[in-house]
């Protein structure tokens, strides 16, 4: 059931790389809707078989593959990757149907795009570090190329940058996995905890910091997010929607299943370092969002920012936020997902993302007054408003970290305060105000009255309000994804030696 | 929820879907799908629900007298020991509130139909005003602390959109982002106040809440620094709701916004904020110092706002200070633990503020104006809208038998015995008050007529007929409100109060009628009485603190960051990234072509690593 989720997207890849005859455009986008709304279906297929009682992996697959290094073809579902899976396939189905510009390469772009998902799919559901490792790598290479290849004007360096980022972070990875089975002797790469009987304290330290380092790259945290703002402004809106909505994730997945779930013992013991550096990144990410001009580089910022309440949720480790994590990763995929694909909007309407230069695009007759609407409605669930997917995230975030990290919550709340700072300077510059996309510099030209924008395609705006409508729904009935996941985290969270540990910890007063 | 409760109470959910179903059903002539006919359908369909929201809500009180007080819940959202509820408390006081939202709601939509006639964006307002509507009566109902911040969040949305409405004025534009940016302010110290008690006491009920702060292992056993920082959270949240000192900027510059929207946010919403205020009263306890806060905050709003009215020119900013003003009012008495009288203030002063600010509206519809000093000689050209003026500053500052009067009795009555100098702080914000309403009177109703007022004709019904339908209800207030709650009746403070509270109102009257009006006089040209008029007039130069401290704060804090992101961090990889290029450039250069360097460093690398290895295994 579960090999279907990654058989869809890769035999799709392959259709449309050895499609008949000269590649059409509009041919190529249609059979890549066609096989992303296959994989769409069939994974809402696997939620409905999906038992929701139970908190352990379900659907299992298994086959030998490479015995003797270890490397098992396991696939596995859970509360937690059931929500992840389900949003690759709708947001790989938004980045292909929002997708103009069609007539270059069509044949190639679309096949890597369908590579992706199904890599992803693939991280998503292995149950084998080494699998895990497999597909974390596959997705690297076609999205090296999207942004390559389809990006803006310094793509080079933004293509190269992200790469070797990226690659750095798989070595890390790979680098820990091997590791454990050097240190406890044994290739048994399955998702069994390590406990300080199997392996000493210090070797698990040193596992635990390289992962860390490693996903930390991929979510991205501070001091390793560089690479994230430039690859955002460089790549286009379909990549960028795939970008920030599903491969962040890998990152944040990672952090919960082999951070937490492999070594629970020794992440309970830097877990409040942990919760320190998730404070450090969101302020960080939040102030240096307030800085931007560039509408695109605001919002990779502000991913930069909400990722750290995912490691905040982490640290904390209650079944409260941890599932205020699971909604975190959902709720942000949906939201910048929505927010990447309007901005991606206002820049092809307009020619610029400048904040200087972009103002009173809300004009009803002149302007982009729906994309500014549902802007703003992206802006404010980003900023945790309630009645948006953001504010229940934010909450149970929170609510499950205020006991035991007190001070990094009430600064990550902070950080909450500043997003509605910057992205509403964002709307107030670039949608309020007297319409004109020409910097004030320029007197003569900027109070000219003649400007214009063609309207928007459907092709982008149902996208949009579809992603609109998922971030309310959660947001006013947040036990739809509540049901899915609340197992799951509550499983994890009682990882009965972190409970011990924890136990410990607040006897000799570190709680 | 038991099957034996009448109808109406099981289906109180509805009460504030009704708004925003309002919003809902505006929506094709917002967005423009329906452009065939003219926006007014929306309005229509919005007075309707509202209608129907105020019909409902009568029904219920009845009930309710009949059953007594009620608690209706509904599961929302449950995970882990998270217990989150959808709550309705239905007593007496949060249905006459409930009243009080949706009919001030339908009045003001009434009044906007003639207000904002020619409006293009009618249906968007409507929208709007559903939304505000429904968030509105939620807040007054709401039973735990989490429904109450969810929809006080809401508020702070809408209030944005609709200050935010003309969007194309640069002001309205800086309006709009302040007032957000205050509530939001507020609005996150009360989440964190909101998520600690949740965490603590787990659960977000105001009862169970007030049974958890009252036990020894509850509230008790909290230090002193976390109640503090508890209370403060909570008092931040309706602080920036009821724009008190120091989150006050942003009411005063609302006044940007369509008037009908500022006649709710200047009587309805205030009162919102502070009856969460009320709720939160009994948890005060946990925290001295939040009283204390309270009371400081209250004080200067209270006169600094009376004060600062005075000196304004424009005619919506002038009463809009007035209501930070009576909030401030409020305020002391909610931190003296006088419930029943900050919710008498709040009726009385809703409603007269309400009509105040329509017949201000009247005024600017007609004129086209709001400057104080070309206005003049209106009294005699339009006399329902002079009349509605004359009735809501007689039900707002201490008129014999009007709403205002009984609360100041009662307040200066109670405080007097409890703390003298607040009672004085009653009394001087009558004074001021009654001043500042004389002057305007003098200046807009009397005066000579100036070449804006001189054709002004009266409004027409749209405006003229909820006007006068709330001059009436202004008089007949200390007739409902003796059926609201069980308060001391209107005689039961001594003459000496009452002629305090009259004496305080004759003095401003005076001051009032004296005071020199002409455009010469609106700015001295004596220095320090410029300097105080000036001072007055910009209220304190509190934008200008703000813009010189956290303003300037928060800005070079981020583009610190943003310098040090892009020259330390950025830079260090982009560093590292040319010295790997340039080293390997110049081993290019290095390369020797024998076979034997090669093996070496293939030699010394495995070497290398293998000793590592073992070095970490060992």
């Amino acid at each position: 059931m579960l090999s279907l989720l990654l058989l869809i997207p890769l035999l799709g890849a392959f259709l449309l790389l050895f499609w008949p005859g000269q590649p059409v455009p509009g041919r190529m986008r249609n059979v890549a809707i066609a096989v992303l709304v296959a994989q769409l279906l069939w994974s809402l297929r696997v939620m409905l078989a999906f038992d929701i009682h139970d908190g352990g992996m379900q659907l299992r697959e298994s086959l030998q593959w490479v015995d003797s290094i270890g490397l098992d073809y396991r696939l596995g579902i859970d509360g937690l990757s059931l929500p992840l899976v389900l949003m690759n396939g709708a947001l790989t189905l938004v980045s292909a149907v929002c997708t103009r510009d069609i007539s270059q390469r069509p044949r190639i772009y679309f096949a890597l795009l369908l590579l992706i998902s199904g890599a992803v799919n693939g991280a998503f559901l292995a149950e084998n570090l080494l699998l895990f490792f497999l597909f974390y790598e596959l997705e690297l290479i076609p999205l090296w190329l999207l942004i390559s290849v389809w990006g803006g004007a310094e793509r080079a360096y933004a293509a190269t940058k992200f790469l070797i980022f990226t690659a750095v972070s798989g070595m890390l990875i790979l680098g820990a996995f091997l590791g454990l089975a050097l240190f406890t002797g044994s290739v048994d790469f399955s998702l069994t905890p390590i406990m300080s009987e199997r392996l000493a304290m210090g070797s698990q330290l040193l596992l635990l910091g390289a992962l860390l380092v490693g996903f930390g790259i991929k979510i991205p945290l501070v001091p390793f997010h560089t690479w994230l703002p430039d690859a955002h402004t460089q790549a286009s809106t379909p990549v960028s929607v795939l970008l920030a909505g599903v491969l962040l994730k890998l990152g944040t997945y990672g952090l919960l299943r082999f951070c937490l779930g492999l070594f629970p013992e020794a992440w309970a013991l830097v877990a409040p370092w942990l919760a320190i550096w998730a404070a450090v990144s969101v302020l960080y990410g939040s102030l240096a969002a307030i800085a931007q001009r560039d509408m695109k580089r605001m919002v990779a910022y502000s991913s930069v920012g909400h990722m750290g309440y995912i490691l905040l949720a982490a640290a904390a480790a209650t079944p409260v936020s941890l599932l205020g994590a699971v909604f975190q990763m959902v709720s942000h995929g949906l939201i910048s997902a929505l927010l990447f694909l309007l901005v991606g909007i206002v820049y092809r309407k307009t020619g610029t993302r400048d904040l200087e230069v972009l103002r009173g695009l809300l004009n009803p007759e002149r302007g982009l007054p729906f994309t500014g609407a549902l802007m703003i409605l992206g802006v404010m669930a980003s900023a945790g408003l309630p009645g948006m997917a953001g504010f229940i995230s934010e909450f149970l975030v929170f609510r499950g970290s205020i006991a035991a990290y007190p001070v990094a919550t009430l600064l990550c709340m902070v950080g909450s305060g500043l997003t509605a700072v910057y992205f509403l300077l964002l709307v107030n510059r670039a949608f309020f105000g007297r319409m004109a996309i020409t910097p004030p510099s320029d007197p003569q030209r900027d109070a000219r009255l003649d400007i214009e924008l063609a309207p928007v395609a459907s092709r982008e705006t149902v996208p949009a309000m579809a992603l609109a409508l998922g971030v309310i729904a959660i947001g006013l009935v947040p036990l739809s994804l509540g049901r899915l996941s609340e197992s799951s985290s509550t499983a994890m969270a009682q990882l009965p030696a972190l409970v011990h540990v924890i136990a410990q910890a607040s006897q000799g007063g570190l709680g | 929820m038991s099957d034996a409760l009448p109808l109406p109470i099981q289906l109180v959910w509805l009460i504030p879907i009704y708004g925003f179903s309002g919003m809902l059903l505006s929506m094709p002539w917002a967005t423009g799908w329906i452009k065939r006919n003219g926006p007014r359908p929306a309005a229509y369909l919005n007075l309707l629900v509202t209608l129907l929201a105020v019909a409902h809500g009568s029904l219920i009180i009845r009930e309710i007298l009949s059953l007594g007080p009620q608690h209706l819940d509904i599961a929302w959202f449950r995970a882990a020991d998270l217990d989150l509820r959808i709550g309705f408390d239905l007593s007496i006081t949060n249905l006459a509130a409930l009243e009080l939202v949706t009919f001030m709601s339908l009045v003001g939509q009434f009044f906007a139909l003639g207000y904002l006639d020619k409006e293009w964006s009618l249906a968007r307002f409507y929208a709007l005003v559903g939304f505000f509507e429904g968030a509105m009566a939620g807040v007054v109902l709401s039973s735990n602390l989490f429904m109450s911040y969810f929809l006080l969040e809401m508020l702070t949305l809408s209030t944005y959109l609709l200050v935010g409405f003309w969007y194309a004025q640069p002001l309205v534009v800086t309006a709009a982002r302040d007032a957000f940016l205050t509530k939001r302010v507020g609005d996150v110290l009360l989440l964190m106040g909101l998520v600690a008690l949740s965490a603590w006491a787990g659960s977000t009920e105001f009862t169970d809440l007030y049974t958890w702060a009252a036990a020894p292992e509850g509230g008790g056993s909290l230090g002193p620094l976390a109640g503090t920082l508890l209370g403060l959270g909570l008092i931040a949240g309706p602080m920036g709701k009821c724009a008190q000192f120091p989150m006050h900027l942003w009411l005063d510059e609302a006044m940007e916004g369509p008037n009908p929207a500022s006649i709710l946010r200047n009587s309805v919403v205030v009162t919102c904020g502070a009856l969460v205020l009320l709720k939160l009263m009994p948890l005060l306890r946990l925290s001295p110092l939040a009283v204390t806060v309270l009371l400081v905050v209250g004080t200067i709003s209270a006169l600094g706002g009376a004060l600062v009215a005075i000196a304004q020119v424009d005619l919506k900013r002038a009463f809009s200070y007035s209501t930070s003003s009576y909030l401030g009012l409020v305020f002391i008495a909610i931190a003296l633990q006088q419930p029943f009288v900050a919710l008498l203030l709040l009726f009385s002063h809703a409603m007269a503020k309400a009509l105040l600010f329509m017949s201000v509206g009247s005024v600017i519809a007609t004129t086209n104006c709001q400057d104080l000093t070309e206005l003049g000689g209106l009294g005699s050209r339009m006399p329902a809208t002079t009349s509605a003026y004359l009735m809501a500053a007689a039900g707002l500052t201490g008129v014999l038998p009007l709403g205002c009067f009984w609360c100041f009795g009662l307040m200066v009555e109670t405080l007097g015995r409890l703390a003298p100098l607040f009672a004085a702080v009653v009394l001087l914000t009558n004074a001021l008050t009654v001043l500042n309403l004389v002057r305007v009177y003098r200046q807009v109703f009397l005066d000579t007529s100036h070449p804006k007022t001189r054709r002004a004709p009266e409004v027409n019904w749209l405006m003229a007929l909820p006007m006068v339908s709330l001059s009436v209800i202004v008089g007949l207030m200390p007739l409902i409100m003796m059926r609201l709650v069980p308060v001391p009746g209107i005689a039961s403070f001594s003459p000496l109060t009452a002629t305090l509270v009259l004496g305080s109102g004759a003095i401003g009257l005076g001051a009032g009628c004296l005071i020199r009006l002409d455009k010469f006089w609106s700015r001295s040209v004596l220095k320090p009485l410029r300097t105080v008029q000036d001072l007055l007039a910009y209220d304190f130069y509190t934008d200008r603190i703000y813009r010189a401290t956290i303003v300037t704060f928060v800005a070079s804090l981020a583009s610190l960051t943003n310098a040090f992101d892009r020259v330390v961090v950025n830079g260090f990889v982009n560093r590292i990234g040319s010295a790997s290029m340039a080293s390997a450039e110049s081993l290019k250069l290095g390369v020797s072509g024998q076979l034997q360097t090669y093996l070496l460093t293939v030699l010394l690398a495995i070497v290398l690593l293998f000793g590592s290895l073992s070095w970490l295994h060992g």
